[in-house]
């Protein structure tokens, strides 16, 4: 799976946690950008993609990623 | 009340319980929620749109997925961080309804369950089902 192909799915997850059907996101938007992107939300995010793409992150993973971009750079690496 | 920690859950772990809805119940619910459509409170109405008794609130059955997770699924440490439910038949008093869930999903990371429920009723018809989010706290 491409790149572009997980950007999109991942964007159609954020568009369904975040109930916004035109929702844009790019590899810069973080929590900072996203007014309901609170901790809770960030665990139903992070379920959604684990089930979508059947991959799993451990915890020292994710706190590390600063952004969308950097989760979607660490899905390639786990999906490749 | 069941104890279990995230080491203790697999996918596929199952529980359930049976409740029979009684009058107090009813009554109960209403002076907490002040509630009064006559759905809930007036036989006659109800009888006359075609239940054969007025309806049990579908919040009232639906707090029996409040007692499945914290009581039985996962328990003790359970956090209840969001229930989906839908509605599927209506409850009358005196139902005896089995509540059951199991379950779905686990999110290691951040120690979250998502459990799939169901409430059948003494003829086994669901009445409702949900997918349920709880976290674990630490033990």
């Amino acid at each position: 799976m491409s790149r572009e192909e997980i950007f999109s799915k991942v964007q159609d997850i954020f568009r369904d946690i975040f109930d916004e059907d035109d929702l844009v996101i790019e590899d810069t938007t973080s929590s900072d950008d996203l007014e309901d992107w609170d901790s809770l939300n960030h665990i139903n995010l992070v379920s959604a993609i684990e089930k979508e793409f059947k991959i799993r992150f451990a915890l020292g993973e994710l706190q590390s990623l600063k952004d969308v971009g950097a989760m979607i750079d660490l899905m390639v690496k786990k999906l490749s | 009340m069941n104890t279990y920690t995230l080491s203790d859950i697999k996918e596929g772990l199952t529980e359930s319980f049976e409740v029979t809805i009684t009058e107090d119940m009813m009554e109960k619910f209403l002076s907490i929620s002040a509630d009064t459509n006559p759905l809930h409170v007036d036989a006659n109405y109800a009888k006359e749109r075609g239940f054969k008794d007025r309806v049990v609130y579908g919040l009232l059955t639906s707090s029996f997925y409040s007692t499945l997770a914290g009581v039985y699924l996962p328990g003790k440490y359970c956090i209840l961080q969001g229930a989906d439910i839908q509605f599927s038949k209506p409850v009358f008093i005196g139902d005896t309804l089995h509540v059951s869930g199991k379950v779905h999903y686990i999110n290691e990371a951040y120690k979250q369950l998502e459990i799939k429920a169901t409430i059948t009723n003494q003829d086994n018809k669901k009445i409702s089902k949900a997918t349920i989010k709880t976290g674990l706290l630490d033990d």
